[in-house]
This record gives structure tokens, C-alpha cells and sequence, in this order.
């Protein structure tokens, strides 16, 4: 699933180190998933939007198969 | 908290029954290499998760990388990931030697393996039945 961390992230002048500790995840889980390799939990997606301060549908990007 | 009172416990209990173990060789009450071997590897692994336990509780960033990995989603979605692409692969295995041990008349390692693979087949759709009540 594609999304706007990345953006998100750099906006807030962030690095993935300090993302991935923010959120209580490792720096890969980041990379993964700002690359799309990797789909959030409902329960990691919910607290990325909150960190960012917007909703779910802001940050990732719905696409059906 | 990942290294917990009951894995330090634990940790102990091994390095105890690998003494045991090589002193039972060393007194010739065990006949075999292979209990020496398997107590020497216990203690070995018990030292290590000692160490690591100790470290854990006295190093506060050591902490944070532990309970980050433990706790990290991708991580334990790998780790499913992994165990179940584990299971396809020694499934499918046997199920070839099952085929090259009739071709080549082995009997009892088509009975062994035929059994391993209807035994694994068996653990899985009780694993299914019981995780499909559960979510």
C-alpha cells in the first residue's frame, strides 16, 4: 500500500530512527514501509496517522486490486 | 519487559541440567557422547541467555533495542511468515521422498515420512480449528 510517510516524516525535519522510536517500532519497519514492502497494522497505521496529526486515509493511500 | 524473572528461571534451569548432564558422563552413569554434547550445548546457551538477562535489566538502551525487537509488528510478521513457509517446504519434502522411497522400494522410510506428513496435516487443521474459534 502506498502512503505519504516519507513525506510526512521529512516535513517534520524526522529521521527514521526517531520515527521508528516515536512509534515503538524498528527503523526497518519504517524503511519497509515507506517503501510499500511492508502493510501496517489497523492498531500502527492508527498511531502513525495520530503522530502526524491527521486521519488514517490522509496518510496511506487505498488502492484495490 | 522481555527478559523477565521466569526467563533468567528458566536460563538457570538449563545451565543446571547441563551440569548434570556432563557430570553424569564424566561418572560413567551416561554411556553416550551425545548427552556430554547436549550438556555442554545447554550450558553454553544458559550462560548466554544469563548474560543477556543481566545485560537487559542494567543497560537501559540494550533494553530498548530488546523490547522493540520483541514487540516490533514486522518482525513478528516475518516471524509467522517464516514458520509457515517452513511448514509448506518440509510438507512438499517429505511428500517427494515419500514418492523416491516407493520408486526406490524403501518401505520403511516411505511408511516414516508418509506418517510425518499425514501427523503434520493433522496438527494443522487442529491449529485451524482452534485459531478459527479463537478470531
Amino acid at each position: 500500500m502506498k502512503n505519504h510517510i516519507e513525506e510526512l516524516r521529512n516535513a517534520q525535519g524526522m529521521r527514521q530512527d526517531e520515527l521508528a522510536k516515536a512509534l515503538g517500532v524498528s527503523r526497518q519497519t519504517i524503511s519497509s514501509l515507506e517503501n510499500g514492502r511492508y502493510n501496517p497494522s489497523i492498531t500502527l497505521a492508527y498511531k502513525i496517522a495520530k503522530l502526524f496529526s491527521l486521519t488514517i486515509e490522509e496518510v496511506f493511500i487505498f488502492e484495490e486490486d | 519487559m522481555y527478559y523477565n524473572n521466569k526467563r533468567l528461571a528458566l536460563s538457570i534451569f538449563w545451565v543446571i541440567l547441563g551440569v548434570v548432564l556432563v557430570v553424569l558422563c564424566v561418572t560413567e552413569v551416561l554411556d553416550s557422547n551425545i548427552y556430554s554434547g547436549m550438556g555442554g550445548a545447554l550450558i553454553g546457551v544458559g550462560i548466554l541467555q544469563i548474560i543477556r538477562n543481566l545485560k537487559y535489566r542494567k543497560d537501559p538502551e540494550y533494553r530498548e533495542k530488546i523490547n522493540t525487537e520483541a514487540g516490533d509488528e514486522r518482525n513478528s510478521f516475518i516471524r509467522n511468515k517464516s514458520w509457515a513457509w517452513t511448514g509448506y517446504i518440509v510438507i512438499i519434502v517429505q511428500a517427494v521422498g515419500v514418492v523416491i522411497a516407493v520408486v526406490l522400494g524403501q518401505h520403511a522410510i516411505q511408511m516414516v515420512l508418509s506418517g510425518c506428513v499425514c501427523l503434520e496435516l493433522v496438527v494443522y487443521w487442529i491449529a485451524y480449528l482452534v485459531l478459527s474459534r479463537k478470531y
